[in-house]
C-alpha cells in the first residue's frame, strides 16, 4: 500500500510492502499517481526495461524514481505496471504503460523531482517501509 | 520525520527579527536570523523551518549569519526563504540545494496602457483568458510550441534570452529589465547531461504546473507614486505576471548535480546535517562543475519567461486586434528567486565576493548600485512579490538596508501556510471555480486538484510578508495588484 504525507510546500510518499520487490512497485504506483489523476485509466500497452544500480538501498530507491519522473517528464510515458527484481542494490524492471494522454488520464501535479530529505528505506516487522519527499 | 513543531532556542533581536544563537547546535558556525514579525513566527515555528535555517549555518565558508525571510516555509536541506553567502577564500561552498531543483524560477511583470475595467470588460477579459489558456502551453507531461534543436539549445543556454532576438521574440529593453540582463556569464551548456538537454528541447516557453501561472492583475494601491511612474505603472492600470522557471532541464541539472556530489561533501571533509544539503567547495572542480551547468539551467529559464511573455503579448494582440507595442506592453522587470550569484558585499567591514544563495527569495538592490538599470538607478530595483490567486500581488523597490542586512535580499512571495494535501482536504467539495468568481477572479485550469493545492487560505497574507521587509528596510511598497484572472497548469 502507498500514501501521501504531508510535507509544506511538497509531497511525502510513504510505502508499505512485505518485500523490497513489491515496496519499489508500490513507489512506482504511488507516482503515477500524483502524476495523473486516474491511474485505472492506464493501458499497459508498451514495455519498457529499467536496469539500475547505486552504492545503497535509499539511494537505488532515489534513483528508481527519478528514472520515472524522467521517463514522463522527457518521454511522455506513464506506467501502470512495475515489475521489479533487486538483487542487493541493483534493480531491474519490466514497466508496462504508454504515452500520457491528458484527456483520457486527467493532468495530476507536475513532479519536478525526488530529493533526499526524509529518504529512508528500513526494515518494518515482517516487510518493508520506505519515506521519499518529492519536489512539486 | 520532521515535521514536529521547532523547539530550539529563538531570541527576538529587533521589531521584525529574531535569532537562532550559533551555540543551538554543534557544526553552526554563524547564527540564524529570521525576518519576522510577532503574528507570523508562531506559524514559522510551526514547523522545522527554522531547524533547517540552524543547519544551513553549519555550511563551511557562510558568511555573517543563516538569514529567512518573512515567508520562510519548511523545504528540504535549506529552507524556502532562505538565504545564505558562502565567501570562496573562506573555504566557501556552493549547494545546489541552496538553489532548488527549479532553477531560477522567478517572476516577471508586463504593464500595458490598459485600464481596468474600461478596457476590459467581462466578456473581453474571458476571451482573453480563454486565448492565453489556449495559446500558453501549460501543465503537466505537455510540450511547447518552439522546438529547438541541440545547436540552438546550446545558444540559449550559454547566451539567455539575447539568443531570441532572431526569432523576434526578444526587445534589447526586455534584456535591460532582466535581472543579469538575462545572461549569466559562464554557462557550460557541454556540461548539461543528455538527459537535461532532452528535457530542454520543447520545454522552452511552457508554464508547467504546481504554483506557476499566469495572472492579469489590475494596479489597486501605489505607496510610491514616483517608483510606480517610474516602473509604468498607474492606479487601475492592467498588467500581466508570469511565474515559471526552467522547467525539466532546471531540474535535471539539480538533480543530476545531486547525485554527482553524493560522497563529495565527506572527500573535502565536510559534515552536513541533512544530505539535501550536498555541496563542494567553490573553488573545487565539483563545485565549477555544478557553476557551469547551473548559469545554464538559468539562462535557460529567462529564455522560458521570455517566451510566456512573448506568447502572451500575441494573445493580448489577437484579444485586442493589435500589436502588442501599441497595447504597451512592456517587460517591468524579472527577477530570479532561486538562484546562486557572485556579488560583492561588505562582510566584517571588508568588501568580498560571495556566493549568495537564494532559495526562494529574491535580489532587492537599493538605489544607485551599478546592476540596477538606468531606469530606475533613482529608485531601486523592481521586486516582484505573487501573493496567492485570490488576494494581491505586489511590487517593491530594493532598498539599502538589503545590503545592509541580506546580501540585498527580501522575500519571494506569500509562503505556503498549509501543506498541498491540507489545501486538498480543506477544498473537498468546494467548487473553487465559482469561490474564485465570487471574489472576481476568473480561473482556468489544466488540473483541478492543482487548482485546489493552490486555493488562497493555503497561503499566508502576503500583506503580512510584504509588511515584515517593508519596515525592516530591506525593500519598499511600491503598488499593490490584485488578480482579475489566472491561467494555472
Amino acid at each position: 500500500m502507498h500514501e501521501t504525507f504531508e510535507h509544506t510546500a511538497d509531497v511525502g510518499l510513504r510505502m508499505r510492502a512485505a518485500t523490497l520487490n513489491e515496496l519499489f512497485a508500490e513507489a512506482g504506483r504511488a507516482l503515477a499517481s500524483l502524476l495523473v489523476e486516474d491511474v485505472s485509466a492506464i493501458v499497459p500497452r508498451a514495455a519498457t526495461e529499467v536496469t539500475l544500480r547505486a552504492g545503497r538501498i535509499d539511494d537505488l530507491l532515489f534513483d528508481w524514481l527519478a528514472e520515472l519522473v524522467y521517463m514522463f517528464s522527457a518521454k511522455r510515458l506513464i506506467f501502470a505496471s512495475f515489475a521489479v527484481d533487486i538483487r542487493g542494490t541493483a534493480l531491474t524492471a519490466l514497466l508496462r504503460g504508454e504515452v500520457f494522454d491528458p484527456g483520457r488520464h486527467g493532468s495530476g501535479t507536475e513532479v519536478k523531482a525526488v530529493t533526499y530529505h526524509g529518504l529512508k528505506v528500513q526494515q518494518e516487522g515482517d516487510g518493508f517501509l520506505a519515506e521519499v519527499i518529492v519536489d512539486i | 520525520m520532521g515535521d514536529a513543531r521547532y523547539s530550539g532556542p529563538l531570541e527576538r533581536t529587533g521589531e521584525c527579527c529574531w535569532r537562532i544563537p550559533r551555540s543551538y547546535k554543534p557544526g553552526m558556525r554563524v547564527d540564524g536570523l529570521i525576518y519576522a514579525s510577532e503574528q507570523l513566527i508562531a506559524g514559522i515555528l510551526a514547523d522545522q523551518a527554522p531547524e533547517q535555517v540552524a543547519n544551513v549555518a553549519t555550511l563551511p565558508g557562510i558568511c555573517t549569519a543563516s538569514l529567512a525571510m518573512p515567508d520562510i516555509h519548511w523545504g528540504y536541506g535549506f529552507c524556502i526563504g532562505g538565504v545564505c553567502a558562502t565567501d570562496p577564500e573562506e573555504g566557501g561552498v556552493i549547494s545546489p540545494g541552496g538553489v532548488g531543483y527549479d532553477i531560477n524560477c522567478g517572476v516577471r511583470l508586463v504593464r500595458t496602457n490598459l485600464d481596468y475595467p474600461t478596457d476590459l470588460p467581462a466578456p473581453r477579459l474571458e476571451r482573453l483568458i480563454e486565448a492565453m489558456f489556449r495559446q500558453v502551453p501549460a501543465g503537466v507531461g505537455r510540450g511547447g510550441s518552439f522546438v529547438f534543436n541541440r545547436q540552438e539549445l546550446s545558444r540559449l543556454l550559454r547566451e539567455g534570452p539575447r539568443a531570441l532576438e532572431r526569432i523576434g521574440a526578444v526587445t534589447p529593453r526586455d534584456l535591460d529589465h532582466t535581472e543579469a540582463g538575462g545572461c549569466l556569464e559562464g554557462a557550460e551548456p557541454k556540461l548539461l547531461s543528455d538527459r537535461a538537454l532532452e528535457r530542454g528541447f520543447d520545454q522552452c516557453g511552457t508554464l508547467g504546473a504546481g504554483n506557476h501561472f499566469l495572472e492579469v492583475q489590475v494596479v489597486e494601491e501605489l505607496f510610491d507614486d514616483a517608483a510606480a511612474a517610474a516602473m509604468g505603472l498607474h492606479q487601475g492600470g492592467v498588467c500581466v505576471m508570469i511565474h515559471s522557471g526552467s522547467r525539466g532541464l532546471g531540474y535535471q541539472v539539480c538533480d543530476d548535480a545531486l547525485r554527482e556530489l553524493r560522497d563529495v561533501p565527506g572527500k573535502y571533509g565536510i559534515n552536513l546535517p541533512d544530505r539535501q544539503l550536498a555541496c563542494a567547495p567553490v573553488h573545487s572542480k565539483e563545485g565549477q562543475k555544478y557553476l557551469g551547468a547551473m548559469r545554464a539551467a538559468a539562462n535557460y529559464a529567462w529564455c522560458n519567461r521570455q517566451l510566456l511573455m512573448h506568447q502572451v503579448r500575441h494573445a493580448f494582440a489577437d484579444a485586442f486586434e493589435k500589436p502588442w507595442e501599441a497595447l504597451g506592453m512592456e517587460l517591468v522587470y524579472d527577477v530570479a528567486h532561486n538562484i546562486a550569484k557572485q556579488e560583492t558585499h561588505v562582510v566584517d567591514g571588508r568588501r568580498r565576493r560571495v556566493w549568495v544563495h537564494r532559495k526562494g527569495a529574491t535580489r532587492a538592490f537599493p538605489p544607485e548600485h551599478p546592476e540596477v538599470p538606468a531606469d530606475f538607478r533613482a529608485i531601486g530595483q523592481p521586486v516582484l512579490i505573487p501573493g496567492d490567486m485570490g488576494r494581491a500581488s505586489f511590487v517593491l523597490a530594493g532598498q539599502p538596508g538589503s545590503m545592509e542586512q541580506t546580501f540585498g535580499t527580501t522575500c519571494h512571495g506569500a509562503g505556503r501556510a498549509m501543506s498541498r494535501a491540507a489545501a486538498v482536504r480543506a477544498t473537498k467539495g468546494r467548487k473553487i471555480h465559482q469561490e474564485l468568481a465570487a471574489r472576481g477572479v476568473l480561473a482556468r485550469a489544466h488540473s483541478h486538484a492543482g487548482l485546489a493545492e493552490e486555493v488562497p487560505e493555503a497561503y499566508k497574507d502576503v500583506h503580512l510578508v510584504v509588511d515584515v521587509v517593508h519596515r525592516a528596510g530591506l525593500s519598499k511598497k511600491v503598488a499593490r495588484l490584485r488578480p482579475v484572472a489566472v491561467v494555472k497548469g
